[in-house]
């Protein structure tokens, strides 16, 4: 690797370390076996970013967590930690913790015992005071000041998943991975430390790495997304990048809803592709990637961009309303056209009270604006 | 039939076990140790504390019983840990089933059969004659304590294993990844998560090998050889051979006495160090 000499005063290991992404993973291939269960990965991960592994269930998030944290070694590929190569470096020597999934609390242990757990491996040993000084503030973080002498075992699962963040941050790792932390919770629940969880981060300035398979929670609290599918990572962006600009059908479906309809690529134009689809109606959308004539392509469409009208305008396709769900500021319609099947409308609230609501077995038009559809492949 | 009935009714054969089994020769035995001995044997109703004030007499059996009991409880511990350990960490699903079975093989013969092979190993012809081969002459090891020992830790290892074993191997896994991921290098992961996880199978070994040696007498007659008497051996005298029922009761009424005392005070240290255990790190 080629480094730029450190500048005068800072010894070249500070260097590494305050310029280098926190953490990285070059090439990373990891098997059990037959099984692969992490392919090629290539990603780093900057300072103080709350990154989230998104995919569904078995597509290898977990193991990519498992590798940062040294809990399982790569088979191929380099793991970096500060600019540095760790893949033999065990889990005790890293400066990495881990929220488990099932919180992984020592059962025979206080709160406070488990909190201080991390403080007290550390050699030259800490002071007890800075201990008990670092562990009351890190209970006052997850609000749970007062529960010291409880056995973990005594709480709720709300209570149980603070003191396991509140045993990871107080140690203040370069990195915090979090396996699915929230998915044993409740929906309210979950909701609440959603929002906690980002203003923990916030406040500590700590690297985050969340694995979820609920899209819901990674748009609504990562910096950045990476959609992983059977142990590759397909698409890597903004929780904005992927709803906006999908570049296959796969993250399309998996971040949010959208509508699909298959069909072929007639001509490119830029960044425009025109598309038959198969009872022959031609659409025309943005290309989220370079095609072919000819190619088998994916048109998708979002249901709040489909706009439904009372009347026949330009370009507006007919369909029969077929339910209606009212979901508060928005009404959920699915509509049923003769040949490209059912489709999902989100209709805003004003629209309904400006007049256009629409009643089962209505008769409706949809808008399928050029600018909101998207072209993707069909992988 | 009302719940209550039912569970009265669950509780009838259980209770009634209880009550004839234990209970009764027990009230006995209780009975039997203020009395005299008949001059052709067995029992001669009385009041009197002569058999108490006798005990003495019989000291060296309670000594032997209260030295080897724990200290053969506490050798087994020492041995079947690591055992457990191995069996319960290290080894792969495949292997436990046949490592625990091979455990359990000597089970299926009597301890009898099992202590004449070793009186033969530790006999004129075993050790001692390999011993002497190699030019160390003198060794004696069958009929002394450490026969016995020996034939003890043998006997009983299995009881110790599988407590233990069974503790470590319901241990979830991940609170050691935990305990890493915290900072704890293994042996200190060890110090502070297995060993104190697996305190109530340690708990439970023990305190199950110890009250099956206190009333031990098979182990120590054929490899004490009539010189490690235990006070089961006195017992096995008492009622059996010189048919003192009356003396072997006060001796039976103390050895009872002296199992619930330690077994109590035991029990309350457990309990104690599974509860206040302030602070963990013992290193
Ligand atoms: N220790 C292991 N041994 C064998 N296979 C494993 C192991 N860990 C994970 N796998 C396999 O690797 C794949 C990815 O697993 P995982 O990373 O846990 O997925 P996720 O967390 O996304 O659900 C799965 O097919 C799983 O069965
Ligand atoms: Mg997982």
């Amino acid at each position: 690797m080629n480094v730029s000499p450190a500048p005068a005063g800072l010894s070249s290991d500070r260097f590494r370390e305050e310029t280098a992404p926190v953490a990285e993973l070059r090439a990373v291939t990891k098997r059990f076996g037959d099984v692969t269960a992490a392919k090629n990965l290539n990603l780093t991960i900057d300072r103080g970013e709350f990154l989230s592994f998104l995919g569904p269930s078995g597509c290898g998030k977990t193991t990519a967590l498992r590798m940062l944290a040294g809990f399982e070694q790569p088979t191929e590929g380099d793991v970096l930690i500060d600019g540095g190569i760790v893949n033999d470096s065990p889990p005790f020597c890293r400066p990495v913790n881990m929220v488990f999934q099932s919180y992984a609390l020592f059962p025979h242990l206080t709160v406070e015992q488990n909190i201080s757990y991390g403080l007290k491996q550390r050699r030259p040993r800490m002071d007890r005071s800075e201990i008990s000084r670092r562990v009351a503030r890190a209970l006052d973080t997850v609000r749970l000041a007062g529960f010291e002498n409880r056995k973990t075992f005594e709480m709720s699962g709300g209570q149980q998943q603070r003191v396991a963040l509140a045993r990871a941050i107080v140690n203040e790792p370069k990195l915090l991975l979090l396996d699915e932390p929230l998915a044993a919770l409740d929906r309210k629940l979950r909701k609440e430390m959603q929002i906690e969880l980002q203003d923990l981060q916030r406040q500590l300035g700590i690297t985050f790495v969340l694995v979820t398979h609920d899209q819901e929670e990674a748009l609504s609290l990562s910096d950045r997304i990476c959609v992983m599918r059977a142990g590759e990572v397909v698409q890597m962006g903004t929780p904005r990048d992927l709803y906006d600009d999908p570049k296959t059908k796969y993250v399309a479906d998996f971040v949010g809803t959208s509508n699909f309809f298959e069909g072929t690529v007639l001509s490119v134009k830029e960044d425009m592709a025109q598309v038959e689809l198969a009872d022959g109606s031609r659409f025309e959308g943005r290309a989220s990637d370079s095609f072919r004539e000819t190619e088998t392509v994916c048109l998708s469409i979002r249901p709040e961009q489909i706009r439904l009208t009372g009347k026949a305008e330009d370009g507006a396709i007919e369909v029969v309303v077929q339910n209606r769900i009212f979901l508060g500021e928005h009404t959920e319609y699915l509509v049923r056209h003769s040949s490209l099947g059912n489709i999902i409308v989100l209709a805003p609230r004003q629209a309904e009270l400006a007049g256009t609501a629409f009643n089962q077995g209505d008769r409706a038009w949809l808008n399928l604006s050029r600018e909101a559809m998207l072209v993707l492949r069909q992988d | 039939m009302t719940k209550r009935e039912r569970n009265w009714l669950l509780l009838l054969p259980g209770g009634a076990w209880f009550l004839i089994m234990l209970v009764l020769p027990l009230t006995v035995v209780f009975i039997f140790s203020f009395g005299e001995r008949g001059d052709a044997g067995g029992y001669v109703p009385a009041f009197t504390l002569e058999q108490y004030a006798n005990l003495p007499a019989r000291l060296t059996a309670f000594e032997n019983t209260m030295i080897l009991a724990p200290i053969g409880t506490l050798i087994s511990m020492l041995i079947a840990y690591p055992l457990a350990y191995q069996l319960a960490v290290n080894t792969s699903r495949k292997w436990k089933t046949v490592l625990l079975v091979l455990v359990i093989v000597p089970f299926w013969t009597s301890i009898l059969i099992r202590s004449y092979a070793w009186i033969y190993i530790l006999g004129g012809q075993g050790i001692p004659n390999l011993l002497e081969m190699l030019g160390i002459e003198g060794v004696r090891l069958i009929y002394t304590p450490f026969a016995v020992l020996i034939g003890i830790i043998y006997g009983y290892l299995p009881l110790m294993v599988f407590p233990i074993y069974v503790s470590l191997d319901r241990l979830d896994k991940r609170l050691l990844e935990a305990s890493s991921d915290l900072g704890a290098k293994p042996f200190a992961t060890f110090m502070q998560v297995t060993l104190p996880l697996s305190v109530p199978g340690i708990a439970t070994g023990c305190m199950l090998v110890f009250i099956l040696l206190m009333g031990e007498f098979l182990i120590p007659a054929l490899l004490g050889g009539g010189k490690v008497f235990f006070v089961g051996n006195a017992l096995v005298d008492l009622f059996l051979q010189s048919r003192n029922w009356a003396y072997g009761s006060a001796v039976a009424v103390t050895l009872i006495v002296i199992m619930l005392v330690t077994v109590t005070v035991y029990m309350r240290l457990i309990s104690r160090l599974n509860t206040q255990r302030d602070d963990v790190s013992i290193m």
